[in-house]
């Protein structure tokens, strides 16, 4: 990146030229400045010199709010990439059949999609056989099953069972509940490969699920 | 209160002092005189609620409501009692309901039918609750952030996060740290006449400060620009100014200035509240946000709203654990920051853990009902409208 960048950028905010401004972050981008980078390289230092055009009485109120529109006009050229890169990891997650205490699972399929993963929700209520299905449909090889009651907690077996029954005992069974975390031999009991401990929990295991399958399968999850 | 009841002016005399032992017995001696006095059985119910007997407070509260049915005070008390006992959200929501009727304007009270709905699991009339307050009042911090909590249980965190952002910007806590870090002091009665103010950087920037507080911008504007006048790389004044701009939603000249301060001066701890304030606005800037929060935070530890601000910052990066321990710390310093409460009621809830969130959100009821002086508020109301007998 050349020394100058940050001044040409302030020049175009101050000179109103969006076209010219973006033309200064592209000619950095192609110096090799990763997106992460254009922000603190280029457009802090620019904005930082309006900032002092502006103390310095070199530009005017109006002139000021007008470079301020143009900077506002290239900030998605210049901020790091906010939408998360698609891990390809495809998770199925559910609220165990008679089972409708759907909070937890909704933060934990809010936090799983805000880290990337595509999370196939399938509601409250569900039966067993719909989450083989879904897995059938989809080749996800990941499932979540939210149970916050003993007793909905205590039924999480057969979905493991009816996996099993349909040859695909290579599906990772993740569980998530107040009685799972009270007591983890009915995780156990249930035949899950894991029990989530909350949101950020979830994002943890299902990376590291998918990097251990990545590893050993050197297949999608 | 009927006139002539000596204790029953002395028992208000002393509650309103703070005197909670002394105007409890003299709340006994005005029964003694004559038990059909609501005003005093609410102002028992009120002392009982300053001590934490919640169930001497429910029934001192119900008994003025058998005696006069519009005693608005006692109503307040009772629903306070109850939720504050916790187990007894059906007679809570009843008591919020009839509150809610008696004083239709009070906020508060549709507020908390809000909480008692939501605690007894009816999510939508809840909703329904908070939106019926935030009709009233638009700016209701508290309404606003049970919106954003029951947004997280709903769509999770990413949804709820703009909420609680906006609740904090409705809640005048922020601002205070602002001012706090700046060394600007309360609003005077008389706000500073920008023509008088001496030609002199220290006067100037005070008055500035002042007039920023007070909301006067553009006066404050005149006294920075004489600042900056003499010296543009002034950074107090560049913070100053700053804070102004992120006050009028114009994120990026607030950047631009903060940046600029920062640059003159790294140890600007007004211009780097600013920056992080003004990173935290741009969805793309969270990390930054997080990592200029993060030093305002170790910069300012024994203020509260920094570990709010950084912790709502870690909850936009999903990063639930740092954010939690940074709610604790300023629950830890200021039990009585709603804000912080309700933030770490979200980050409790991201990990299941219900009935702890919960407690986060009575317990911020309570220093917020604390806070407003609402008893006194409708007691006094209770007063200029008279009592039957």
């Amino acid at each position: 990146m050349s020394d100058d960048a940050p001044l040409r950028l302030y020049q175009a905010f101050v000179h109103q030229d969006p076209a010219s401004a973006i033309k200064v972050v592209e000619g950095v981008r192609a110096t090799g400045t990763t997106q992460d980078q254009i922000f603190d390289a280029l457009f802090a230092p620019a904005l930082a010199f309006l900032g002092a055009a502006w103390a310095c009485d070199d530009v005017d109120e109006i002139a000021f709010t007008q470079a301020a529109v143009v900077a506002e006009q290239i900030t998605s050229f210049v901020t790091p990439p906010s939408a998360v890169l698609d891990t390809g990891v495809t998770v199925i997650i559910g609220c165990m059949h008679k089972d409708r205490h759907a909070v937890m699972k909704n933060i934990i399929v809010a936090a799983l999609r805000g880290a990337g993963d595509r999370v196939i929700d399938l509601g409250v209520d569900v039966r067993p056989a719909d989450f083989l299905e879904k897995v059938d449909e989809t080749g996800a090889k990941i499932v979540i099953v939210c149970a916050e009651i003993l007793q909905t907690a205590r039924s999480v077996g057969r979905v493991r069972d009816m996996l099993g029954g349909a040859g695909r005992d290579d599906v990772v069974l993740l569980v998530s509940g107040g009685p799972f975390q009270a007591d983890v031999r009915i995780a156990k009991q249930a035949g899950a490969n894991g029990v989530l401990r909350g949101a950020e929990s979830a994002v943890h295991l299902v990376a590291k699920v998918a990097a251990d399958r990545l590893t050993s399968a050197g297949g999608p999850t | 209160m009927r006139a002539g009841s000596h204790d029953a002016i002395l028992a208000e005399t002393l509650a309103r002092r703070g005197q909670v032992g002394p105007a409890v017995a003299a709340c006994y001696a005005a029964l003694g005189e004559d038990p059909a006095q609501p005003g005093v059985h609410a102002l028992l119910a009120e002392l009982m609620l300053a001590g934490d007997f919640y169930d001497e407070a429910a029934a001192a509260a119900t008994k003025a409501i058998e005696l006069d049915p519009d005693c608005a005070p006692a109503y307040l008390d009772l629903g306070l009692a109850y939720d504050r006992r916790g187990g007894m959200w059906d007679q809570s929501i009843l008591v919020w309901h009839e509150l809610a009727e008696v004083a239709e304007d009070l906020v508060t009270a549709r507020v908390q039918l809000g909480e008692a709905f939501a605690a007894a699991s009816f999510d939508e009339e809840a909703v329904d609750a908070w939106k019926a307050a935030l009709a009233i009042d638009p700016k209701h911090p508290r309404a606003m952030y049970n919106m954003a909590v029951a947004a997280l249980k709903r769509e999770g965190v990413p949804t709820a996060l703009p909420t609680f952002r906006k609740a904090g910007e409705l809640d005048p806590s922020q601002d205070d740290l602002f001012f706090a870090i700046a060394g600007i002091g309360p609003v005077p009665d008389v706000l500073p006449d920008p023509d008088a103010v001496p030609d002199e950087r220290g006067a100037l920037l005070e008055a500035a400060g002042v007039l920023a507080r007070a909301e006067d911008y553009f006066g404050a504007q005149d006294l920075l620009s004489a600042v900056l006048e003499s010296d543009p790389a002034d950074p107090d004044a560049l913070a100053l100014a700053g804070y102004m701009y992120l006050k009028q939603e114009a994120v990026n000249e607030a950047m631009a200035v903060a940046l600029r301060a920062l640059t003159l001066s790294k140890d600007c701890i007004a211009a780097v509240y600013v920056l992080g304030v003004a990173y935290a606005k741009h969805p793309g800037l969270g990390g930054h946000a997080a990592r200029v929060l993060s030093a305002l935070a170790v910069s300012v530890p024994a203020h509260p709203m920094p570990h709010v601000l950084l912790a709502e910052s870690l909850m936009g990066l999903q990063r639930f654990t740092e954010a939690m321990k940074s709610y604790r710390t300023a629950v830890a310093l200021d039990p009585a920051c709603v804000r912080a409460r309700f933030g770490l009621a979200a980050t409790l809830l991201t990990e299941g853990r219900h009935a702890e969130a919960d407690w986060e959100v009575r317990r911020a009821a309570y220093y917020d009902t604390k806070r407003q002086n609402l008893f006194w508020t409708l007691w006094d109301a209770y007063r200029r409208g008279g009592e039957p007998g």
